[in-house]
């Protein structure tokens, strides 16, 4: 699982470089706080790639990051239970590490 | 203390654009807070009411400006919450 | 409780007006109503176009872009503003509305606040 060369991280686990990011980091990355990634996982993690690539900035705080995902797939998704069970911890910072997006800024 | 429809505080020395529009912003039922580098403006501020005017004390006392003001015009911090408290709106300039 | 943030710096030379940004979109995230208003300077904020990749930013036209997701009400220029930039409707960001600032928009906010 670990024996690709993973890109340079930081002392929380965040690329340094979001274009070093592949789904085979997300993988380890995922592995190292027990998540199997599921179809439900990428769904988000493709999300936030692309809401990177748009606004090049993570959502700022876990607040921001459940209203982007609402706007985008719904109530239904857009809630921090649901992504808390997804990305357990602070639900933002657990998918923008594993989706190799900068640490969001205000998120303690 | 009377209570405005909107307080103005404003924060910034008389040379700068903001000071300008903010003095030609203050409505009749408007008051005026003077702070930071805003103080500056006792030494030459004038064609508005003393009653709907004021300056934060620990801003006028560190530049020395304390006697350019009434007494009843300084207001601490803790006057500031309550003018901010009972104005309707309030602009930060 | 309605708050109109100002920026009337230009973008890209201080941080100020990021740091508004930053606050508004707190306040967004707290379900508390928000706008943006451009004025002066300020209004090169919204220029379409923008690509600072040669710069050690990012780029303000795309972490704008983001401000409607995040529940920011409203993207206002001041209409004197934008005719002294020479921008016109179509130059300015998507959302954007033009306006005119003075004491009638004050009025519709409880709280107004100029970044830096």
């Amino acid at each position: 699982m670990t024996d690709i060369p993973m890109p340079e991280r930081n002392n929380e686990g965040f690329l340094e470089s979001a274009e070093r990011w592949t789904p085979r980091v997300a993988e380890v990355i995922a592995n190292e706080d027990g998540i199997d990634l599921s179809e439900n996982h990428w769904e988000i993690i493709e999300f936030l790639r692309f809401f990177y690539k748009e606004h090049e900035v993570s959502p700022p705080s876990n607040r921001l990051f459940v209203k982007a995902v609402k706007e985008r797939f719904g109530e239904e998704k857009g809630n921090s239970i649901y992504l808390m069970q997804l990305f357990p911890g602070t639900p933002a910072k657990t998918a923008c590490r594993i989706a190799g997006l900068p640490r969001p800024t205000n998120c303690l | 203390m009377i209570t405005f429809k909107t307080l103005h505080i404003l924060n910034k020395p008389p040379d700068h654009r903001r000071y300008r529009l903010c003095l030609s912003a203050i409505g009749p039922e408007d008051g005026l807070l003077l702070t930071e580098n805003g103080v500056l403006a006792v030494t030459q501020l004038s064609g508005i009411a003393a009653e709907r005017c004021f300056a934060l004390a620990p801003d006028l006392e560190a530049r020395g400006l304390s006697s350019h003001i009434s007494r009843d015009q300084t207001v601490s911090f803790d006057d500031m919450v309550d003018l901010t408290a009972s104005a309707e709106n309030v602009v930060s300039w | 409780m309605s708050t109109l943030i100002i920026i009337d710096q230009p973008p890209y030379g201080s941080w100020e007006g990021r740091e508004a940004l930053d606050m508004a979109f707190s306040l967004a995230a707290f379900d508390q109503p928000v706008s943006l208003l451009f004025c002066d300077a300020g209004v090169n904020w919204l220029r379409k176009g923008q690509d600072a990749a040669k710069l050690p930013q990012k780029s303000i036209e795309r972490n704008l872009a983001a401000a409607p997701i995040f529940g920011v009400e409203a993207l206002l220029a001041d209409s004197n503003a934008c005719d002294q930039y020479g921008l016109a409707k179509a130059d300015l960001l998507d959302h954007t509305s033009i306006t005119d600032f003075g004491p009638e928009l004050i009025d519709c906010f409880n709280h107004v606040a100029f970044a830096g």
